[in-house]
């Protein structure tokens, strides 16, 4: 078993680079997301490992061999496509038998293996069947078993659970951890769903303009992202932007351009404080942040802000508040506890305390060329930001 | 009550439905039923000089199955396979790279397809023998680059029949193909190569199978004219071979004439072709069949 090794990889498409001087190991046994918005690169990059495009510059390596130019069917590699691609005119069993057929291994050999597929897929029952007679997640089923039949080192998964609906997505989203630890091969996964991305991989990249813009396991890249692209799109969050005023041992002070010199402590330990004068953006997830009518008690590593409720969602986990604090805005999740049922219930126009731990509070961006403008801030989100990026 | 609403509905949509058909009824039986009747009673005659005698003979019929008209038959069916399966190999390129095409480039080259069908066919082969003649265009070319020294006899061989036979009906094949090919997902060969097919595999076993009926359809539209070709043996052919065109257009009209003859072998020719057709339905039907997935 190997590891995947891309080196230096480019894609250009004309003068469009969809895919720019990628670098990554992904380890073997490793189920490793590729995670971006659309256009992104994301199944440019898939598509080189599987042998469908060649790379303009740079290699893709396989453990010390290099398969650049490898045309797809010398690779060790087998994919499930977006759209499962089996073939209509075969049944199910001709269709997972495939990958053996071409290679003209022994007809006994070929049932033996292709049962013991469909039985890892729970679809023996119904090998004579064709694939329009099947669901949408059965083909999926068959996708996986036609995908591992040929024991690839490396199995690549093209947004395999975009064409089903929500419960069975979560269903078969299981069933691939399942599969993955049953067959023990690298499963990288591409998809433009944060949730699947998060809640199946070991490791994942966040690719945004064909750069891998951060990449590490879920709870790294959620909790620490690396620039306002990964804070914005993995999950939700709040961003606040200003110039640094002074910076204390546990706390600095930001000018946030909204009439109040405010300050922040942020938390020092995982990063480097930024310098007086620089213009930085934090980012502060929404459900960090806990509100309440009365003045929490003061701690040393606590924030604090009094605002007042704009806006209530009531989502069914949580509820959602929009907060006013100035000319800033905050988006909060609360969830509803039963403890707190005596309290009367925050209403819109409440004047209510924000505060959060001061290790939520994360600088995702000190060159402050990416900062949002404080009037994006003003309506709630990035929308400037998200008409730069490329999806 | 309903029910008999529903009746009488049924029946004004009867009565509409066969009023709206009549016109084409009535052509139909004036132009196709009434003159293929009148060939059959023919063929059950005797012959004269330049009609028929109407005293019932099957000596028409006996000829025929006695072997008489066997090489023309096999001449015809010799071509028609040729044209089938030359249309076939040189269609299936053509068409399945129109299908690969960009939209704009497709639609232009689909063009350059039809094209040739706007110029009537007795000018195109015309053309033909101009430029195939001994002392035609490509004689002349062909010797003034000094590939050859003395000018190819090619025009009025069978070489040619095959030739033009094909120019003219290789549109034929290549837009049915073209439109199976067209619907063919692409993606399905890469599947295929992913599972570690290569192109010549991933052809056979993917895009072959897949284009089965655009094959079919073409086959139908080349086979069957081809197997009556008349004006293209007439005019690039030589005399030694008759195809089963041209024999029974001789029956009609040298003097003298033998109408039964001709009517017996064009029924002949309507035998075999429909023969012909139910096997080509049979092996269609059993195609379908065995993948439910149409």
């Amino acid at each position: 078993m190997d590891d995947i090794i891309l080196e230096n990889l480019s894609k250009d498409f004309g003068s469009f680079r969809a895919v720019d001087n990628v670098n990554l190991v992904i380890k073997s046994g490793e189920l490793f997301s590729f995670l971006g918005p659309s256009g992104c690169g994301k199944t440019t990059l898939l598509r080189m490992i599987a042998g469908f495009e060649l790379p303009s510059s740079g290699a893709v390596r396989l453990g010390s061999k290099d398969i650049s130019d490898l045309p797809p069917y010398k690779r060790e590699v087998n994919t499930i496509f977006q759209n499962y691609s089996l073939f209509p005119h075969m049944t199910l069993f001709d269709n997972v038998a495939f990958g053996l057929k071409v290679k003209r291994i022994h007809k006994k050999e070929i049932r033996d293996r292709v049962y013991e597929m469909l039985n890892l897929v729970k679809m023996a029952d119904q090998a004579g069947k064709y694939p329009n007679q099947i669901s949408g997640g059965q083909k999926q089923r068959i996708a996986i078993a036609r995908a591992l039949i040929n024991k690839p080192s490396v199995l690549l998964l093209d947004e395999p659970l975009a064409a089903l609906d929500l419960k069975l997505r979560q269903h078969m989203l299981i069933e691939l951890m399942n599969i993955h630890d049953a067959v023990g091969i690298t499963f990288i996964y591409v998809t433009h769903d944060q949730s699947e991305a998060m809640s199946i991989s070991d490791r994942l990249a966040v690719m945004n303009q064909g750069q891998i813009v951060q990449s590490g396991p879920p709870d790294d890249i959620y909790e620490r992202p690396a620039s306002i692209f990964s804070a914005y799109f993995i999950g939700e969050t709040n961003f606040i932007s200003g110039v640094v005023t002074a910076v204390h041992e546990d706390y600095l002070e930001l000018d946030c351009q909204d009439g109040s010199d405010r300050s922040f402590s942020i938390d020092s330990s995982f990063q480097s404080a930024p310098e007086p004068g620089s213009r930085i953006t934090l980012s502060l997830r929404p459900e960090k942040i806990a509100i309440a009518r009365n003045k929490p008690r003061y701690q040393e590593d606590i924030n604090m802000l009094k605002g007042q409720i704009e806006d209530i969602l009531y989502l069914g986990t949580h509820t959602q508040y929009i907060v006013r604090v100035g000319k800033l805005k905050f988006r909060v999740f609360s969830q509803h506890k039963r403890v707190y049922f005596d309290d009367k219930a925050l209403d819109w126009e409440d004047n209510v305390w924000l505060f959060w731990h001061d290790t939520d509070t994360w600088v995702v961006d000190m060159a402050g060329d990416e900062t949002p403008d404080a009037d994006l801030n003003e309506s709630g989100n990035l929308q400037r930001y998200v008409k730069r990026g490329k999806s | 009550m309903q029910s008999t609403l529903q009746s009488r509905q049924d029946r004004r949509r009867n009565l509409s439905s066969w009023l709206l058909s009549l016109p084409t009824l009535i052509w139909l039986t004036c132009f196709f039923l009434i003159p293929y009747l009148i060939v059959i009673i023919y063929s059950f005659l005797s012959p004269d000089i330049y009609d028929v005698k109407f005293e019932v003979s099957l000596d028409a019929y006996r000829q025929i199955f006695s072997g008489d008209y066997l090489r023309p038959f096999l001449l015809s069916f010799r071509l028609a396979i040729y044209t089938t399966l030359l249309c076939i190999l040189l269609g299936f390129p053509v068409a399945y790279f129109i299908a690969r095409s960009k939209e704009k480039t497709r639609n232009l080259l689909l063009i350059f397809i039809i094209i040739p069908f706007w110029t009537n066919l007795i000018i195109r082969i015309f053309s033909w023998r101009i430029f195939l003649a001994y002392n035609g265009v490509m004689n002349d070319t062909l010797i003034n680059l000094g590939i050859i020294s003395q000018p190819l006899e090619i025009l009025r061989t069978d070489l040619a029949v095959i030739l033009v036979m094909v120019y003219v009906y290789l549109p034929y094949m290549i837009l049915p193909l073209y439109s199976v090919l067209e619907k063919l997902d692409f993606t399905l060969l890469n599947a295929a190569m992913d599972l570690g097919a290569n192109e010549v595999k991933a052809f056979f076993r993917i895009t072959l199978p897949l284009a089965v009926e655009g094959i079919f359809a073409g086959t139908l539209l080349v086979f069957i004219p081809a197997l009556g070709a008349y004006l293209i043996p007439q005019l690039v052919g030589n005399q030694q071979s008759l195809y089963v065109g041209q024999v029974i257009t001789y029956k009609i009209k040298n003097i003298p004439r033998n109408w039964p003859m001709a009517s017996a072998l064009s029924l002949t020719l309507l035998l075999l072709v429909a023969i012909l057709l139910l096997l080509m339905y049979g092996l269609y039907r059993r195609h379908q069949k065995r993948s439910q997935w149409q």
